[in-house]
This record gives structure tokens, C-alpha cells and sequence, in this order.
């Protein structure tokens, strides 16, 4: 058998396949500790029934939305952003955006090499700053239940998607409004029809937004 | 019998927490090593790659700050360590709070907490939120490799394309949270022009001032500002 000789780029792209490959199912198996402790140590496990209609019921909604969004987020995170996003969760909410705004403030375009370092590293600095401050939160938990459901916070808190998306938008729109145009004017189209799960509306929207970004492309009026 | 609570807040589910808190970590800290490198063997300058992970790292405090305030308000029902670990790992909070319901349902209880939910009913809750997330965890797991391969081979052909594709694709996902504010009008709509506003202040400061040190803040003090706006604008809009 031949061996092939590894190009520098290919040999850190499979690195990141194999950590992400064995760190993504350890971890899984890990957050089943608090029902197999409960279970084994507690001695306390719902009836099988109950069980195996719960892990359907919530099986049913999670494998379509489950494969929609992988899909979604494949193409636009780098291997390592995705094993990253994918152990510790919120990824549309802090780990796109932190990815994008780094990728502009280190100078460096998405999808290239030097952007798929660029947003691996600020994706690595999300999940460090975000589980360290959620730690501090759960140590201060007394304190803070109180002080943030005081009615003067309890809005601020509540706005937290609008407080985020509002910059991205000035931020998008500023470097590329034609590119912007498409993707808003479907995703205002399903604002106004009620009751369109995201799992549907999302990846509608990124079709139309790739879609019409191909045209602009063509016509040369999108440029990098 | 026992109260539930005094279970789900055990001490031994708090050290579970935090190993799986340093598994996470641990993870992170071996693609930031392999990452950096990569950087390095790129001809990418120490403050570039540095700048890349402290962007992020700022980026995600106020998100952050929210997934504490999501936490608050499911620690009554749940005990403390169930939802630090799903909120820190995989999950989200309406994600949770609906597998919970699920598993409370199985059980023929109809809401989180209060009476009838006993300790049982707690751990089809726990299993039902574990359970869920399986499948996006082992898609990721088995198929980001090919799957990447697959994308990356048609697009290597046409860089410029590329990276247009790449913005247009954040776009695609953005823009729905972004419409829901401006359909939905009020307070969302305003705190939404807020934040705009001081992201585009803050843009005018980085290029009119030279002050490109400002960039990496520029998200986190848009958010800031913002929710500083939504508290003094609630009493008009309720």
C-alpha cells in the first residue's frame, strides 16, 4: 500500500476531525451522569413506558430539527467551530456571532484559512469566557435570583435578542447591503406569517440568501 | 417522602458539574492549541490570533450574562447543578424547559414543579433533556468530516465566491432574528434601533478615530447600551 503524503493543511484538518470525533461522544456520554446518578446511586428511574415514550416524543422533534441545522451550520463553521459549538450549545445566539465580529477584527475573510483559524480560536474564547462566567453565576445563584428579577432589569434581560441581532444587523448591512436585502425581506415575509418553526424558517431564509447572493455575485455587484 | 430538591441539588450532581465543565474546556484548550499552531505555520501574527480568541471571548459575555438570567429562572423546578449542566453544555433554555414539560407529561403531570411533581417525575424530566440531544451531537460526530469535504471541494475552485457565499449564509441565519423585533414592533423593535445605532456609532469611532482596539468591544457594548435602553423605555411601551 501507497502511503500518501499529508499536505501541512490537510494533516491540521484531520487533527481536528479526530479530536472532535472523540471529545463530541465522551462528552455526550458525560451529560447522561445526572440521570445515571439519580438512577444508580438515588435508586430512582421513571417506569420504562414512561421512558421510552418521552426519549420518542422528544426524538421526534429533535432528529428533523437536528438534521436541518447541522446542515445549516455545516458550510458556514469551521470543523473544530462545529465540534466546539455542537458540545456546548447556544451557536446562533454567541458562537455565529462572536465567529463573524472576530473574523473582522483579526482582518480576515470567512472561508478562507487564515478565517477558519481566526474563527476556531474566537469560538475557543467564547466557550472559555461563557462557561466561566456561567460558573460564577451558579456560586453568586442566591444573590442573583434576587437582584435580576427586579422589575427595573427584568426588560433589559428580556430584549437580549433584539439587544444582539440590532449591531449585527448595523454591522451586515454596513459591509453589504444587497447581500443583506434577500435574506431580511423573506425573513420579515415569515415574521408576518405566524407560527413557522425556526427549524424551517431558517434554512428558507439561508437558500434565499445564498441564492440571491449567487445572482449578485454573477451580475457583479457582490464582491468580497 | 423526601423533597425532590433536596435531591436535585446534592452536592454529587455539583461535582458532576464541574467535571463535565473541565471536559468542555479541555476540549476547547486542545483546538485552541492546534488552532494557534495552525495559525503560526499560516504566517498569522501572535496579536492576530490572540485578538481572534479575546473577540470572542468579549463577544460572549453579555450572552452569557442572559444564559445566567435563563438559569435563574429554572432553578426553582430543577435544583440548581440539572440546569447549569444543560445550559453549559448542548442545550438552551426554551430547548430544556420543553424536554422537561415532555418528561413530565410521560408521567401524567402537567407542568414543571409544584405538586405531584415528585422525584420521578424529576428524573423523566432529566432524561427527557439528555435525550433529546443526542441526535444533533452524533450527526455532528460522524458526519461533519464527510460532509465538509463534500462543501469544501465544490467551493475551492472560486475564492472570491467563497467568501461572499460564506456572508451570505451568516445572513441567511441572522436575518430571522433579526425580522422578529421589527414584526413584532415595541420594546423589541426599539431596543433592535438601539443597538443599531450604537454599532454604528461605534463603527464611525473605529474608522474616523483609527480606533481599531475598539472593534473587539463593539458587540458587547452595543448589547450593553441596548438593554440599558430597554430598561428606561419599558414604562412607555407597557
Amino acid at each position: 500500500m501507497i502511503t500518501k503524503a499529508l499536505s501541512p493543511a490537510e494533516a491540521y484538518e484531520n487533527r481536528m476531525h479526530l479530536i472532535g470525533r472523540i471529545t463530541l461522544p465522551v462528552g455526550l456520554i458525560l451529560t447522561f451522569l445526572p440521570p445515571l446518578i439519580l438512577w444508580l446511586r438515588f435508586g430512582i428511574l421513571p417506569p420504562g413506558k414512561s421512558l421510552l415514550e418521552g426519549v420518542v416524543g422528544i426524538s421526534s422533534v429533535m432528529i428533523p430539527v437536528s438534521i436541518v441545522e447541522v446542515l445549516t451550520f455545516t458550510p458556514i463553521l469551521g470543523s473544530a467551530a462545529m465540534y466546539m459549538s455542537y458540545l456546548t450549545g447556544n451557536i446562533s445566539n454567541m458562537k455565529l456571532p462572536s465567529a463573524a465580529l472576530a473574523m473582522e477584527s483579526a482582518g480576515v475573510l470567512p472561508g478562507t484559512k487564515e478565517g477558519d483559524v481566526a474563527s476556531t480560536l474566537a469560538i475557543a474564547g467564547s466557550v472559555f469566557a461563557s462557561e466561566l462566567i456561567i460558573v460564577l453565576g451558579v456560586l453568586l445563584i442566591a444573590p442573583l435570583s434576587a437582584r435580576l428579577q427586579t422589575p427595573a432589569l427584568k426588560p433589559a434581560f428580556e430584549q437580549v435578542l433584539p439587544a444582539l441581532f440590532g449591531a449585527i444587523g448595523a454591522y451586515y448591512i454596513a459591509k453589504s447591503w444587497k447581500l443583506a436585502a434577500a435574506p431580511l425581506a423573506v425573513a420579515l415575509l415569515f415574521g408576518f406569517l405566524p407560527g413557522v418553526p425556526t427549524a424551517i424558517s431558517i434554512p428558507l431564509c439561508g437558500l434565499a440568501s445564498v441564492l440571491a447572493a449567487r445572482f449578485l455575485y454573477r451580475k457583479g455587484l457582490a464582491k468580497a | 417522602m423526601g423533597d425532590y430538591l433536596d435531591i436535585a441539588n446534592d452536592p454529587v450532581f455539583f461535582a458532576c458539574g464541574a467535571a463535565i465543565i473541565l471536559f468542555v474546556l479541555g476540549q476547547a484548550a486542545l483546538f485552541t492549541r492546534a488552532a494557534y499552531r495552525e495559525g503560526r505555520r499560516l504566517g498569522m501574527e501572535r496579536r492576530t490570533l490572540w485578538r481572534s480568541f479575546r473577540a470572542g471571548a468579549i463577544s460572549s459575555a453579555v450572552p452569557a450574562l442572559a444564559v445566567i438570567v435563563a438559569l435563574v429562572t429554572m432553578v426553582p423546578v430543577l435544583g440548581v447543578p440539572v440546569p447549569w449542566i444543560r445550559l453549559s453544555v448542548i442545550g438552551s433554555a426554551p430547548y430544556e424547559l420543553m424536554a422537561a414539560g415532555i418528561g413530565a407529561k410521560t408521567m401524567g403531570v402537567n407542568g414543571l414543579g409544584g405538586s405531584g411533581y415528585t422525584a420521578e417525575v424529576f428524573a423523566a424530566s432529566v432524561w427527557v433533556m439528555c435525550s433529546g440531544s443526542i441526535w444533533s451531537v452524533l450527526l455532528v460526530a460522524f458526519a461533519t468530516k464527510r460532509l465538509k469535504k463534500r462543501v469544501s471541494g465544490s467551493l475551492d475552485k472560486d475564492p472570491a465566491w467563497r467568501n461572499v457565499l460564506m456572508n451570505a449564509a451568516f445572513l441567511g441565519v441572522f436575518s430571522i432574528f433579526i425580522a422578529d423585533p421589527i414584526v413584532r414592533g415595541g420594546l423589541p423593535l426599539a431596543t433592535l434601533g438601539a443597538s443599531a445605532l450604537i454599532m454604528a456609532l461605534v463603527g464611525l469611532a473605529v474608522s474616523r478615530l483609527k480606533a481599531e482596539w475598539l472593534r473587539e468591544f463593539a458587540l458587547a457594548l452595543s448589547m450593553i447600551g441596548a438593554m440599558g435602553a430597554a430598561a428606561l423605555l419599558a414604562p412607555l411601551f407597557s
